[in-house]
């Protein structure tokens, strides 16, 4: 058996955990730069709101149901998910971390302890609503696939008190037979249109399609998904991440920004960024891309469409590199060589990808290796970070006064990483 | 000395040791004889950290600033520190972290029927009642009161 546990409406569940004045009111957390709501308590959902509708159309709404709203807390969300991976991991063996919020378990072994499946998951369930005060759902079936099912409906009818279990071929019919089509883990649109178009619409009529028919249609995903759905597993359980194939990092600026020198020092502290993810899974790249646009959607003063801009440039570095300052040098040339005076630009960004491990590389005949020292320094500044907080030792050519950093208006405390925001008691 | 045939290594077994994964290591105090010990052999143990006193469960554990003298005859002052184990149960008598309307508050809990007891050690505070129903939960087990003397 497997079990997806997931963390229901988590960043509003965080919120909650260290402010509990927020239960059973509507909440709602915006994306990176209050762009639009990413999450959304039950009570923002009953009101109408969808995911991602953008911030500003969503105002009037706020002030006539006065609705908490968050700046998303990504330093909070990441603690309170390693806080609950590592409780869930004191009950099972192996876990595999999905997403920030979910995570598969391997429940072979475990169904006579607790004494059964339903009491650990309640027992795991129990747990992290008091440790974390985050509530969660777990589904539990015989592949992932159908334990996504079987999530939901733990999550959807209130009589499973958030654990529910597809042990058995009637349960798993009847969970199917009322199941969407286009809700299955894994069916995009297209498909989802399809599908219809053809008269599938519940799961289980698409489990009993012949497997000619969706290797044709669906490719063999779709095949997969089919054995799946009939209880043979075919998505293993994966415990081992995998190490990125690519590491993006581009935020928007907060405003536009127009000069050159501004944008230099972003593009330092975005590689700063992506140059730490590199080493922290122990890679270097090979390439580097910078891109930069404009705002597609601004219009200029006469309400003409603003001019626009964009271009992006690809660097093969001579030898993958996981030093910041050596990257950097890089990304300067290659901003310099794209940019363009005057625009208002809206985002650069940075692309690191053909990565080889961080302890096994080739020196090519006419270059030469990589800069032991520059590496050192790098994972020496790294270790800075860590323990002073984030951007204490940067780069001198990262700036000093950032005014570009996005908008964060509503950020809650980081109760959690940061002394000075810890919980206050009376 | 000699290396006999049985010593031989395939090159293929031969792999680079990684330093990834720390274990720890149990210590013992009694040593084996070999050669000339040192005298220090016998006191290498971890270094104290801090962490290993006060926090037993990382996972459920939060640390908290007390605002007031409320507690001030358990010895905790505004400015202090607490630490706070979600995983411990409030039983009876023990020094908590509760939400109680509006705001979170460090007093000792008492259990009276179905009502709950706040209580401060400062007489210039009330006891706090909680009634059923009322906008109470428990955050927390203080377990260490982190002080700076003046």
């Amino acid at each position: 058996m497997i079990a997806l546990v997931d963390c229901n409406n988590f960043y509003v569940s965080c919120e909650r955990s260290f402010n509990p004045a927020l239960e059973n009111k509507p909440v709602i957390v915006l994306s990176n730069n209050d762009g639009c709501a990413i999450a959304r308590s039950n009570e923002a959902k009953a009101l109408g709101i969808k995911m991602g509708t953008p911030y500003f159309q969503l105002k009037e709404l706020i002030d006539r149901h006065d609705i908490s709203v968050f700046s998303s807390n990504y330093t909070l969300y990441g603690d309170m998910s390693a806080r609950i991976m590592s409780t869930i991991g004191r009950f099972v063996e192996n876990v595999e971390v999905y997403s920030i919020d979910e995570a598969f378990l391997d429940l072979a072994g475990y169904e006579s302890t607790y004494p059964d499946l339903t009491a650990l998951a309640k027992e795991i369930r129990s747990t992290v609503l008091r440790w974390q005060r985050v509530p969660t759902s777990i589904g539990m079936a015989p592949t992932k696939t159908l334990a996504k099912i079987a999530n939901k409906l733990a999550k959807l009818n209130p009589d499973h008190q958030g654990v529910y279990l597809l042990d058995s071929e009637e349960k798993i019919q009847a969970a199917l037979e009322s199941y969407d089509v286009s809700e299955l883990w894994g069916i995009g649109h297209r498909y989802a249109a399809f599908l219809k178009h053809n008269e599938i619409r519940t799961a289980l009529q698409f489990r009993n399609l012949p497997d000619d028919w969706i290797s044709d249609n669906l490719t063999v995903n779709g095949l997969r998904m089919a054995y799946e759905l009939r209880g043979t597993p075919c998505k293993m359980i994966e415990t081992e991440a995998a190490s990125k194939k690519a590491i993006c990092v581009a935020p928007s600026f907060g405003r536009m920004v127009p000069d050159l020198k501004t944008m230099s020092e972003a593009l330092s502290t975005y590689i700063g960024r992506a140059a730490e993810k590199l080493r922290k899974q122990k890679t270097a790249a090979g390439v580097m891309t910078i891109f930069i646009h404009t705002n597609r959607h601004r219009t200029s003063g006469n309400n003409l469409p603003a001019k626009q801009y964009y271009n992006s440039r690809t660097v093969e570095l001579p030898h993958p590199s996981a030093s910041t300052s050596e990257l950097i040098a890089y990304a300067q040339e290659a901003l310099k060589s794209i940019y363009a005076f005057g625009y208002n630009y809206q985002k650069i960004g940075v692309i690191l990808t053909g990565f080889v491990p961080l302890d096994f590389q080739q020196g090519s005949f006419f270059t030469n290796l990589p800069d032991e020292r520059l590496l050192k320094a790098s994972l020496a500044m790294d270790k800075l970070n860590e323990r002073f907080g984030r951007d204490r030792v940067r780069v001198a050519s990262a700036g000093y006064d950032p005014t570009w950093k996005h908008r964060q208006q509503f950020m809650s405390p980081q109760y959690t990483t940061r002394w000075k925001d810890i919980m206050k008691v009376y | 000395m000699m290396i006999a045939i049985s010593d031989y290594i395939d090159p293929a077994d031969i792999v680079k040791a990684s330093i990834e994964t720390r274990y720890e290591i149990p210590f013992f105090s009694s040593y084996v004889q070999a050669g000339f010990p040192s005298p220090a052999d016998n006191y290498l143990e971890k270094v104290c950290d801090l962490n290993d006193l006060c926090v037993t469960n990382a996972e459920s554990t939060y640390f908290v600033r007390v605002t007031s003298d409320s507690m001030i005859g358990d010895r905790i002052e505004a400015g202090d520190v607490l630490v706070v184990d979600s995983s411990r149960e409030a039983v009876d008598g023990k020094i908590i972290i509760a939400w109680y309307s509006g705001g979170h508050t460090v007093k000792r809990i008492h259990y009276a029927g179905d009502m709950v007891i706040l209580m401060p050690s400062n007489t210039k505070y009330e006891p706090i009642y909680v009634h059923p129903g009322d906008d109470f939960r428990v955050f927390g087990v203080v377990t260490f009161v982190i002080h700076k003397p003046l």
